[in-house]
């Protein structure tokens, strides 16, 4: 018999009382916290509409944070658990383990850096601002319940899927869908008194297709739906407004259509470029997302994914300022539906939409309650683990471009000459993402208002500032997309965030094969 | 902690109660135990910081089983896993998993046989083993203050970023299978990689050091080399947009090799028709220069062990020959899948790799180990030098992504560090970092090779699993675009 969700009902109060009366049976222990999280989920694959797997399964895990030491120091140990280990004495038994652990790390690393502060004196104690210390239940919203769909059902769709869209063209060499659904449920206590309960579901749909048409490169498409809902996801209740299978075939066709097609050139300078809501869901992601997570803007990710084109220092930074045209607005808001959602972040803090960009001038960052201390900022509620046996880090979460007034026809329309950019597929951003180059599934010349031509193998290219700044028309088309596998982290962390925004018309350089 | 011995046991005992149910065909247990320790660095000396910022780890133990069952005319296969649980118990839980999440696929043959002998025997590190929470932390703070030091050395105490991390990856597993596979492994892995940024001179450095010993593993080497790495490209200059003769040096090779070109050589994208190599087995595809193969027994290196996540023993697959396409990364599913175009190669690349190692949940899918490239006539650094004349040495880029997808093999990249004029067959003035995007195509690279050193450093670039093996690799015709610098 598998593990249920509910068996955190039981385990509750016991992990609760183990944290808050450890943590106080250790010297010079300043805070600890934990997550306890388990999963349900079915998931089956399929390629060319034959099975290749399926899985009923659970993960369930912990982690533990701990502060310590005279000059306070960071310790973390996470593990996974078997059904074994769901039980009030064996768990207490490894939250105790694993508490020790944690604390012996930020005892050991607390003493090193007294040593190391003769030399280095922006070494400091690690500080926490202050949040609302919250008890909640925050339980999984969805219309169909993921545990209640059968895996036979979770297969059959896969298959007929990826047979469907097999059969739909010769030129359709191969394709694969993969369908996952299930719900998490993580406890959050710390020994400031926090107890959190808060269950998630998620339902994910994939499709990869490739086609090829002639001597030419395989055209190759991968693409997703999903929602942190239940299977009526699977059945047309998300952001598309299609079945899975419709939005299947969609991509196949497109995928064919665009296989036929001419590839793109290199522009030699700027051109009129209109950005549709698909292909501004990566390019926010990338150029206003990631460089206002507060651990980067702290050069933290210096070595990993990079620092901020928003942030040198204390004194030259681009707080304030005007980073956008005036018809920009961008916000991270994890209180609506979309796959950054939740109620509460890792760190217990209540989540809050944030406005980053307002008519054009940077406002904040995001942030969680170490990061906030030292930029002398309010905590706002970003920080996320992809499983609960990792270190929680800074995320964006539903992070997008508002809505402007415009019609997107009529922003085309507007348009003599110029190229219409449809729907995004790989970003390469540089170091402190003030530069990008993001490729598009389709561009469309556009020719006195009309799209005349397709092309394949294209996308844009500019330095963010200047984009930004060009932006002059932004549509009431406003969509928010999932983005399911946004890497981060030491270990790497795959982390599921939503992106979206309007229409976009600005000005950067085409880039092509 | 979970002893081998305890995973054998474990793999024997699961075999032996499985045959006992008449409708298993075959089996394949494995089991593993996992502990990945990371020490995570964050020095900024104008902001304040913790240095080492969190010793963390991840740990987790269990057992899979992937079973072959009749049902009616056909083979069944499927896959179920346990967690921390060896017991009679678990294995029944498991196998339970595995007849309930059992399909039909007309692609899986047969568990792989049992087929050489492994070239290893205890080649772990005891003491990494054993090595305690302080000791880890330790190593944190020495790769740290090699960095500091170097810098301070020559008076730099401002305007200095030091991160990256060392990492510990501890990896046990055992497996046993109707096939006659019975086998174990453990392995130590050691890694220090270490970025210095001078901010306000606008450079970064990174070193690094990797090892499989305690012994012989030096973090604080790895922050010197970052610092000095920093500070040789203080001053640097732009260069303007367009082609240009190219060195790529170790980690930009890697970053290629590991984001475009490795998985490009892995049948599970001839699977997917996501290769820009498809269809090109025994094709001429690159300089007659060239060869690359994956080598997961050689002595000392990080990516190497002493058998596969499927029980194979590990070896060397040739991908590149003489510029001649001869193979592709296979496991098990796929070598039998693409038997007839494989040249009939051992699979020798089935690893279950998760973020915290070889992990019992997962089937083997198909993964690199070591992978060297090397030329037939390889040079050294002064000669490479010579036959670009003119040219830009590249140390170090950064998100390195197939733009258009793996099939149309165009890649592109910015340079971020560690990087240098040519002039006059020498390396010159340094090259301001963040200005330059190169945009190019994994052919162009693999067809427009000038020279291969015969010098080959062990790298590693983040988010990637294997070790790359490499020269430093001169290629003409490059196209590099100007772009904005930081706050530019």
């Amino acid at each position: 018999m598998k593990p249920r969700i509910e068996i955190l009902d039981k385990l509750r109060p016991h992990v609760f009382k183990t944290l808050s009366t450890h943590y106080k049976s250790l010297d010079n222990c300043k805070y600890a916290d934990l997550r306890l999280g388990i999963s349900e989920f079915k998931s089956a694959s399929s390629e060319n509409g034959q099975s290749k797997d399926v899985t009923d399964d659970y993960d369930a895990s912990f982690g533990v944070r701990v502060i310590a030491g005279e000059m306070s120091s960071w310790g973390f140990y996470g593990q996974s658990l078997g059904r074994n280990d769901l039980k009030i004495k064996k768990i207490t038994s490894l939250i105790i383990t694993g508490i020790n652990i944690a604390y012996e790390r930020a005892i050991a690393n607390a003493k090193k850096k007294r040593e190391f502060k003769k030399k280095a004196d922006s070494l400091t104690a690690v500080r926490l601002a202050k949040i609302k210390v919250c008890q909640d239940t925050v339980p999984a919203d969805f219309e169909i319940d993921p545990r209640k769909v059968s895996l036979q059902k979770v297969l059959k769709t896969s298959m007929n899927v990826s047979r469907q869209m097999k059969e739909l063209d010769s030129s359709v060499l191969y394709t694969a869908t993969g369908i996952r659904t299930g719900i998490t449920r993580e406890l959050f206590c710390s020994s400031e008194g926090a107890n959190i309960d808060q269950a998630l579901p998620l339902t994910q749909g994939v499709v990869y297709v490739a086609a090829q048409k002639g001597e030419s490169s395989p055209e190759v498409c991968y693409d997703y739906i999903g929602d942190l809902r239940g299977w009526e996801i699977i059945e047309g209740k998300n952001c598309y407004n299609l079945s899975f299978l419709d939005f299947a075939l969609e991509r196949t066709k497109d995928t064919i259509e665009l296989s036929g097609a001419e590839f793109l050139k290199t522009s030699k300078g700027e051109v009129v470029v209109v950005t549709d809501p698909h292909f501004n869901t990566l390019l926010v992601h990338e150029i206003v997302g990631h460089p206002t997570e507060s651990d980067r803007i702290l050069k933290m990710e210096t070595a990993y994914a990079g620092r901020s084109w928003l942030y040198k220092s204390r004194d030259e930074n681009q707080l304030g300022n005007r980073i956008a045209s005036p018809l920009v607005n961008a916000f991270s808001d994890p209180t609506v539906m979309g796959y950054g959602y939740y109620k509460y972040d890792a760190e217990g803090t209540p989540a809050s939409r944030i406005n980053v960009i307002k008519d054009g001038i940077l406002k904040t960052f995001l942030n969680g309650r170490e990061n906030a201390a030292i930029l002398g900022h309010e905590p706002n509620g970003s920080m996320r683990a992809t499983t609960s046996a990792m270190a929680p880090i800074v995320r964006m979460t539903n992070t997008a471009f508002g809505p402007g007034k415009k019609n997107p026809k009529s922003i085309i329309k507007e348009v003599k000459d110029g190229y219409y950019i449809v729907s995004h597929r790989i970003p390469s951003i540089s170091e402190s993402r003030e530069n990008f180059r993001i490729s598009a599934k389709k561009v469309y010349k556009i020719e006195n208002g009309k799209l005349v031509k397709l092309y394949r193998g294209g996308g844009i290219m500019a330095n963010s500032k200047e984009f930004l700044m060009s932006i002059d028309a932004v549509g009431n088309d406003f969509k928010m997309f999932p983005i399911p596998n946004c890497g981060k982290g030491q270990p790497m962390q795959i982390m599921r965030v939503g992106n979206g925004g309007p229409t976009l018309r600005g000005k950067a350089r085409l880039a092509g094969c | 902690m979970i002893k081998t011995e305890d995973l054998r046991t474990a793999v024997t005992d699961a075999l032996k109660y499985i045959k006992k149910h008449k409708d298993v065909i075959d089996a394949e247990v494995f089991a593993s135990w996992n502990d990945l320790i990371t020490i995570r660095l964050n020095y900024t000396s104008d902001i304040p910081c913790n240095g080492v910022h969190e010793p963390k780890s991840i740990q987790s133990y269990g057992l899979g089983i992937l079973a072959t069952v009749k049902r009616g005319n056909r083979i069944e296969v499927g896959f179920g896993s346990v967690t921390n649980d060896l017991t009679k118990e678990g294995v029944l839980d498991a196998l339970t998993k595995a007849k309930r999440n059992r399909v039909y696929d007309p692609d899986f043959k047969t568990l792989p046989d049992q087929i050489d002998k492994p070239a290893f025997k205890n080649y772990h590190d005891k003491s990494v083993m054993k090595i305690r929470s302080e000791e880890t932390v330790d190593l944190g703070w020495k790769a740290l203050d090699g960095a500091l030091k170097a810098l301070n050395d020559r008076g730099h105490r401002k305007s200095i970023i030091v991160g990256g991390d060392v990492t510990i990856l501890r990896e046990r597993m055992a497996i046993k299978t109707t096939k006659g596979i019975d086998d174990f492994d453990e392995t130590t892995t050691l890694t220090a990689n270490i970025t210095v940024m001078i901010e306000n001179k606008n450079v970064k450095g990174t070193g690094w050091s990797m090892g499989t010993h305690l012994a012989t593993f030096k973090p604080e080497a790895a922050g010197r080399e970052a610092a000095e790495s920093a500070m040789r490209t203080i001053g640097g200059r732009k260069i303007k947009s367009g082609k240009h003769n190219v060195i790529f040096g170790n980690q930009p090779l890697t970053d290629i090799a590991s984001n475009v070109l490795i998985p490009s050589l892995n049948l599970a994208s001839v699977n997917a028709s996501n290769t820009p190599f498809l269809g090109m087995l025994g094709q001429e595809i690159a300089s007659r220069n060239l060869y690359i193969y994956d080598d997961g027994s050689i002595k000392g290196e990080t990516g190497s062990k002493k058998i596969t996540c499927e029980g194979v023993p590990t070896g060397r697959t040739d991908l590149i020959k003489n510029g001649t396409l001869v193979g592709f990364l296979a496991n098990n599913y796929f070598a039998r899948k693409f038997k007839n175009n494989l040249y009939h190669q051992i699979p020798r690349n089935g690893f279950r790799y998760s973020t915290n190692g070889r992990d019992y949940k997962n089937k083997a899918g198909i993964s690199p180990t070591n992978v060297i490239i090397g030329g037939n006539k390889e040079t050294t650094r002064d000669s490479l030098l010579k036959q670009v004349n003119n040219g830009i040495y590249i140390g170090r880029i950064w998100y390195t992504y197939a733009i258009n997808g793996l099939a149309m093999g165009d890649f592109t990249s910015t340079i971020i560090a560690d990087s240098f004029l040519i002039k006059g067959g020498k390396i010159s003035s340094p090259l301001k970092p963040n200005t330059i995007r190169i945009n190019t195509n994994i052919k162009h690279i693999l067809n427009n090779i000038i020279g291969i050193t015969k010098k080959k450093r062990s790298t590693l670039v983040w988010g990637s699993g294997e070790v790359v093996i490499a020269p430093e690799i001169a290629i003409s015709n490059v196209q590099l675009d100007n772009i904005a610098g930081f706050l530019g």
